[in-house]
């Protein structure tokens, strides 16, 4: 938390970021100009990677999962080592277009077991735990517009908060518009130019922003001709949600959606089975939506959870936490394939994956090369990725 | 060091604040009737409680026809107690406490066992021992099952419980590099949890849902070989490890960080959970102590910590009931605004994750502020808004006579100007 002048000096800066922008802002927005989105995937409870891209030709994995392990029959196999959860197969196609990376041993040093703090980890970019901002934020302090990122969904995940602001969430498209009962817009208009000091100062703010945000949305959503039909699940109608926007070219850069649910202690199997299911539905529309509105060219979508699983089920046909899991990858300017190697499951640490590729390197790809934003600055260090873009 | 008292006698805007913090928020007249009095008084009697609930619920769980139809009107009852309990302290601990020891509904379908864990959390609402409320707590079934210790058998274990009991219910996780245990420690706790499982309301919870619920031990499945758990060695058990955990040093930190983001700030004064810690560990975690204490310090009513928290959801609906006076809402309304404090991120009983709501600033976007407009608007301008009676003052709806709205408001009619302070930033903050 800032201290009290830290805070004021900050409110000041938010409120000049959003009206009229600083000369050093206005140059950081001509620079990242583009008209290409990254829509990220959150999968929060910890997925189980290993049942995800399926190391179906070694015998230690079917050795450590005698119950939970994805019989080597029912793998949807990509090359002669790994192969994907049936449940995914809604996503084969993209996988033979050349639309779909898999990035393997993804991971961070010293790896924490907690959900909360590893989440933290992701969503600040930084293993030590010390950066309060989320990347995304930061993303967004740096272009000078809160609206260049939004989260899907009812609550902001911190990946998207900024030292100045908290970045929009848009929970349903339709419902995202300011309806004043009658008689009291000049009251309201009037209540809001008042001048306020701490918390009172960020609602005020928050409230000025949404009004702003949501006549932006309105007056553009109108342009999205209905695709595709979606599953009729929350995740896939936060992912049509996802589409709308970016058809409406309302200005996201970054889109954030989650799905939850991972945290498989018990019965894994018929747990991550259906949510891999709703994954691979959702993205798989979305993606056939994105070639009906001719947008395929202009959105990637990035996907991680915050740790994977034990390599070991337990006895509960569950996995516990773990370490390190597969991030993935989809869209036109995606390089598809597998990125990295396949983990070694004979030499664990703690009984978990020993990671190989730090996270950070996979975003940085994403923020230099597809968005074209100086990963360095937002990362805070050069971190090398896999190659995931095209 | 333990926290020094407020010595001044309450002002009408001390005592707004009190009953903004620990009632929701109150009429006008509920607030000048605190005004003069000591705050020591006013804390203590605010925290003497029953087991007295609000008279004529409509809403019997046990009457729900499907599982799902079973938790939204337990949720709808809760909040109903939320809006109308005589005793108000009592339910906001009740809520806060489900915060820490948290249980999901995605999981835990089973009427019986929501009702004990429920129970359970207003009659420890002000435990004289945090170390009796936590294992009364951990061996509730609704706990057992949502972190999965009916799975956890000896040869066999499963962490999930024994991480969650460290991590959020106890010591907390520590500082990045300094944590406060380890991943033994988890292991180990695991062993000791071993053979606490459950009886009833299993299968399909179709068939289960009403069906009697107890916690069980089964000796067979427990591991009672020798463990190291938080530095201590022997042959533990589910007690040992629960009383470890609660009397660790650590704990009185974190659980006062806890209390103190309920009733002090968003963003506590770490001097001042110290000391707060400091009367835990000395009444071996007399909740109901250190409660008293922090009601009644000048931490709580200094000037920096007024209007510094923000309402979440469920404060937000009940603040504005019971600052309206407590009209009697329709069912259909009660139910839906229970619905509607889950669009807002806060569903009664089912946090998004098992670390609970983090509140704060977390609670406001640009959906959840659309959402409070909509709230509002239906409780004051709506077709179905309550009789509006007694227009709240602005001691009431803004917690002080002196706010800057005053001027905006002028030439509205009573229902215009509750609205539009019910969407101000100064009612959105306790």
């Amino acid at each position: 938390m800032p201290d009290r002048r830290d805070f004021l000096k900050l409110s000041a800066l938010a409120v000049a970021a959003t009206t009229g922008m600083p000369g050093f802002l206005a140059r950081a927005a001509a620079q990242a100009d583009g008209d290409r989105t990254l829509v990220v995937v959150q999968l929060t409870g910890g997925n189980d990677g290993l049942n995800t891209l399926i190391p179906y030709s070694n015998g230690a994995y079917y050795a450590a999962r005698p119950t939970i392990a994805i019989p080597r029959k029912d793998v949807l196999t990509l090359t002669p080592d790994l192969g994907m959860h049936p449940s995914l197969r809604p996503l084969m196609n993209l996988w033979d277009g050349g639309q779909l990376a898999w990035m393997e041993n993804v991971g961070y040093p010293n790896p924490t077991r907690s959900h909360f703090a590893s989440m933290a980890i992701w969503h600040t970019a930084d293993p030590t735990q010390a950066g309060a901002d989320g990347w995304i934020g930061r993303v967004a302090e740096k272009i000078g517009d809160p609206f260049c990122a939004s989260n899907i969904g009812s609550s902001t995940p911190r990946a998207l908060q900024a030292d100045t602001f908290s970045l929009p969430s848009i929970d349903g498209v339709d419902t995202f518009g300011v309806k004043l009962p009658q008689g009291v817009d000049g009251a309201f208009d009037a209540m809001l130019s008042a001048p306020r000091q701490g918390e009172a100062d960020y609602l005020l703010r928050a409230t000025r922003q949404m009004m702003k945000n949501t006549a932006r949305v309105q007056q553009n959503v109108k342009k999205y001709r209905a695709g595709v039909s979606y599953p009729e699940h929350r995740f896939g109608a936060q992912l049509r949600d996802a589409a709308r926007l970016i058809a409406a070219g309302v200005g996201q850069r970054i889109i954030y959606v989650s799905l939850g649910g991972f945290d498989t202690h018990a019965g894994q199997r018929a747990e991550q089975d259906e949510l891999l299911g709703t994954l691979a539905g959702g993205l798989s529309a979305f993606y056939a939506d994105l070639q009906k509105q001719g947008l395929t060219d202009r959105v990637v979508v990035m996907g991680f959870s915050e740790f994977g699983r034990r390599v070991a089920e337990n006895a509960s046909a569950g996995t516990d936490h773990g370490q390190g899991s597969v991030m993935f990858a989809l869209g036109n300017g995606v390089k598809g394939g597998i990125h990295g190697s396949s983990p070694d499951l004979e030499d664990l640490s703690g009984g978990d994956i020993k990671y190989r590729q730090d996270f950070r390197g996979v975003y940085a790809e994403g923020l230099q090369k597809w968005l074209n934003l100086d990963a360095r600055s937002i990362l805070g260090g050069n971190f090398t990725g896999p190659g995931w873009v095209a | 060091m333990s926290l020094p008292p407020y010595p001044q006698k309450l002002s009408p805007e001390d005592a707004a604040h009190f009953l903004r913090r620990t009632a929701y928020g109150a009429t006008d007249a509920q607030i000048r009737a605190l005004v003069g009095k000591d705050a020591h008084v006013v804390a203590r009697e605010a925290l003497k409680f029953d087991a007295r609930t609000a008279p004529d619920n409509p809403f019997d769980p046990s009457t729900g026809a499907t599982p799902g139809a079973m938790v939204q009107l337990t949720r709808a009852a809760w909040l109903f107690e939320l809006m109308y309990s005589p005793q108000p302290l009592r339910e906001k601990l009740a809520l806060t406490w489900s915060n820490h020891f948290v249980i999901g509904t995605d999981k835990v379908k089973n009427h019986p066992a929501l009702a004990a864990y429920l129970g359970l959390l207003r009659r420890h609402a002000v435990a004289p021992s945090f170390e009796r409320f936590t294992l009364e707590i951990a061996q509730t079934p609704a706990m057992l099952r949502y972190l999965d210790n009916d799975k956890n058998k000896k040869g066999r274990p499963n962490e999930n419980f024994a991480r969650e009991l460290m991590e959020l219910f106890t010591l907390g996780i520590g500082a990045p590099g300094r944590p406060n245990y380890s991943e033994q420690d988890v292991k180990e706790a695991a062993r000791a949890l071993t053979g606490w499982s459950f009886v009833g309301g299993r299968g399909n919870p179709k068939n289960s849902y009403l069906e009697p619920v107890e916690a069980s031990f089964n000796p067979g499945q427990h591991d009672d070989g020798p463990k190291t758990y938080l530095g201590h060695s022997g042959n533990l058990s589910f007690e040992d490890v629960i009383c470890l955990s609660t009397t660790h040093p650590q704990t009185a930190v974190f659980v006062s960080r806890k209390l103190h983001r309920a009733f002090v700030a968003d963003t506590p004064d770490e001097g001042a959970v110290q000391g707060s810690a400091e009367t835990f560990r000395r009444t071996n975690g007399n909740i109901g102590v250190v409660l008293e204490e922090l009601l009644s310090s000048s931490v709580f009513y200094a000037p920096q910590h007024r209007a510094s928290i923000i309402r979440g959801p469920v404060e937000y609906i009940v603040g504005a009931v019971r600052t309206l006076g407590q009209p009697r809402l329709e069912v259909r309304q009660l139910l839906n605004l229970a619905q509607t404090a889950g669009r807002m991120g806060q569903l009664l009983l089912q946090p998004d994750t098992v670390g609970g709501w983090d509140g704060g600033r977390e609670w406001i976007n640009d959906s959840t502020l659309l959402t409070r407009m909509q709230v509002a608007a239906a409780l004051t301008l709506g077709n179905a808004a309550p009789r509006l009676d007694a227009p709240p003052g602005d001691l009431a709806l803004f917690g002080s006579e002196k706010n800057p709205v005053q001027a905006a408001l002028q030439g509205l009619n009573p229902r215009q100007r509750v609205y539009l302070a019910l969407v101000s930033p100064e009612f959105q903050l306790a």
